[in-house]
């Protein structure tokens, strides 16, 4: 920290102090025309960089991917013709496409549940602990931070049909009979790729709920246990109401993400085997970039996107209650 | 503190909280430790036996991956593509973020909305036209094109981190600068500045590791190969059905090593950064 002179203000009343400056007005006071001016040059400069990169390469192509919907462009016709509701017309006809959104529903929930209940797990089994607390935080949270391609490289050989770590697993366990090419199995690859995926978040889960329990009333804790409750009564009476807020809001993230999924498929089964781990971002980058389907694709993208915004509203509203409760507290 | 505590509230975990922790700590930490090995295990034993543990010693894998594998190109690329995007979030952030916190202008709230309307849309909602419009502004392929779309994903996040940071101070500092003679530019570079760089290398740290994570965006627009990082060297390694485990590992790891060194030097601003999104509201 630099330091700076202390100012005798109050800082309650911003403007107690500063009647020497002239040119005051209700609201920024102790500012002048001058400072003012000055203030409004600066900052439109030092937005413009900003709003300049957010227009040309997020906003315009927003605009642009609205506009693609409604017309059926092939990505060289420069007056592509328009098909008003076609595409999504279309949409609602595909089986392929209820099939990706059959698979992403089973994603969403089993990709939600599964780092909730073990990221929750994880942080109830540390929570306490001093002794290697750090040690255990960064080992935890260590595949979320790993490029998704490279775990699925690494899972890959986890799931290989001979001499994988999976089934020389089963293997030594005696369930032979259960022993497969995991990704390459219709029936299990987006088991598997789940699996996966469970891994990569449960830390993420973990470390958010942790540092809620961290926050915990212990002494209620203890006033539960002085009064007989049992450590599951406890958990669900005293604990867990107390993290709910953050709970909620770590379930509305982790949903959130799983609308949109699509390195870790994409790099571990791209999709198949036989569509079985399709799923709308798949089916949408499919469409877009290798069938040349480019509105149909788009129409897909945008899908994904609007689903997700009902959870994405749901998620503001338990983040600006939270900051609330937090201030005032 | 000499009251007696009982089962969780101890710090020292129990025998039976210590194994099932350390257990799911290996379980965790397994197929990172399954790269290492097969990375350093001669190609003769890795083709025998796979996915041994550490059954063989030797480097050749690392310098097949290195040499023929073109890791090396690959790692230069994340960092071209890294490095510089990074750099524009951080500065663009910081000076955004500042504007919103504290500086009264025209047009803020417009230029608000515009610039954390980012945070609400995802990268897929634009992904396919952004295609079409990089290649009619011939920036497919470009180290300068994709590393501008790069620093857009990021700087709706950067640009909302940073305000918080500058909100955060008191307002005294300001009237007391401006009393002393300071100008508007001063005071922010020369006071407000200095006072969040913790903030402002929090972010870096995050958003390195986001860009050099990135899979998406240099797959779309990098479609020439002439800089390929490495999430899409690898991809495409595996691509090339011909899998040679032992220098896939080793390019495996060549992928992750800057990521786990990263995080487990500055683990708490890499965690701030993931977990800001999170609980701050």
């Amino acid at each position: 920290m630099t330091a700076t002179p202390a100012p005798t203000v109050t800082a309650t009343l911003p403007s107690a102090g500063t009647s020497r400056r002239r040119g005051r007005r209700p609201g920024r006071a102790g500012v002048s025309g001058a400072t003012r001016r000055q203030q409004a040059r600066l900052g439109v400069l030092l937005v413009a960089p900003a709003v300049a990169l957010m227009l040309v390469f997020l906003v315009f192509p927003v605009l642009n991917s609205v506009y693609y919907v409604f017309v059926d462009f092939d990505g060289l016709d420069t007056t592509p013709p328009w098909v008003g509701l076609g595409n999504l017309t279309e949409l609602a006809q595909d089986s392929q496409m209820w099939a990706a959104a059959r698979n992403n529903l089973i994603w969403i929930v089993v990709g939600t549940i599964g780092p909730l209940v073990l990221g929750l797990g994880l942080a109830l089994l540390l929570w306490g602990v001093r002794r290697g607390s750090t040690f255990y935080r960064v080992v935890f949270f260590l595949p979320y931070v790993l490029p998704q391609v490279a775990v699925g490289v690494v899972w890959g050989w986890i799931y290989a049909p001979t001499r994988g770590w999976l089934n020389r697993g089963l293997e030594a366990v005696g369930l032979d009979g259960l022993t497969r090419g995991w990704l390459g199995d219709p029936s299990t690859a987006l088991y598997a790729v789940l699996g996966t995926a469970v891994w990569t978040a449960t830390g993420f889960v973990f470390v958010i709920i942790l540092s809620a329990l961290r926050n915990v009333d212990n002494q209620q804790v203890e006033a539960a246990t002085l009064d007989g409750a049992g450590y599951l009564q406890r958990l669900r009476h005293v604990v867990l109401p107390q993290i709910m807020p953050v709970f909620l809001m770590v379930t509305a993230l982790t949903l959130i993400g799983g609308f949109a999924v699509f390195d870790i498929i994409f790099v571990m089964t791209g999709g198949g085997p036989a569509n079985a781990t399709e799923v709308l971002g798949t089916y949408a980058y499919s469409n877009a970039f290798q069938l040349s389907r480019i509105s149909y694709g788009t129409t897909l993208a945008l899908v994904v996107t609007a689903l997700a915004v009902p959870v994405a509203v749901w998620l503001d509203r338990l983040q600006r209650r939270a900051s609330i409760e937090e201030r005032g507290a | 503190m000499s009251r007696p505590r009982r089962g969780h509230a101890s710090g020292r975990p129990g025998v039976g909280r210590t194994l099932a922790l350390g257990l799911l700590a290996l379980i965790t930490v397994f197929p990172v430790i399954l790269v290492v090995s097969t990375t350093l295990k001669s190609n003769q034993d890795v083709r025998a036996n796979p996915f041994g543990l550490f059954s063989s010693f030797s480097l050749e894998n690392l310098e097949t991956a290195w040499t023929v594998g073109n890791f090396d190109d690959y790692l230069l690329n994340s960092i071209l593509l890294c490095v510089p995007s990074t750099l524009i979030v951080v500065v663009l952030s910081t000076m955004a973020g500042y504007a919103f916190a504290r500086l009264p202008f025209p047009g803020r709230t417009v230029a608000f909305y515009v610039v954390v309307f980012g945070l609400l849309v995802p990268f897929f909602a634009y992904m396919v036209p952004l295609y079409f419009q990089m290649r009619s502004m011939g920036l497919l392929d470009s180290l300068l094109g994709v590393n501008l779309v790069l620093a857009t994903t990021q700087l709706s996040f950067g640009a909302w981190f940073m305000r918080a940071f500058f909100s955060d101070l008191p307002g005294e500092l300001e009237q007391a600068a401006r009393m002393d003679g300071a100008s508007e530019w001063q005071l922010f570079l020369r006071i407000m500045v200095p006072l969040v760089t913790s903030g402002m290398g929090a972010l870096a740290v995050f958003t390195f590791l986001q860009q050099w994570n990135n899979f998406l965006v240099p797959l779309l627009y990098m479609p020439g190969g002439e800089y390929r990082p490495l999430t899409l060297g690898l991809y495409l390694f595996i691509g090339g059905r011909s899998v040679d485990i032992g220098p896939l590992a080793a390019g495996t790891l060549i992928t992750i090593l800057p990521v786990v060194v990263l995080y487990v030097v500055l683990q708490r601003q890499v965690t701030q950064g993931f977990l800001s999104g999170a609980v701050k509201g």
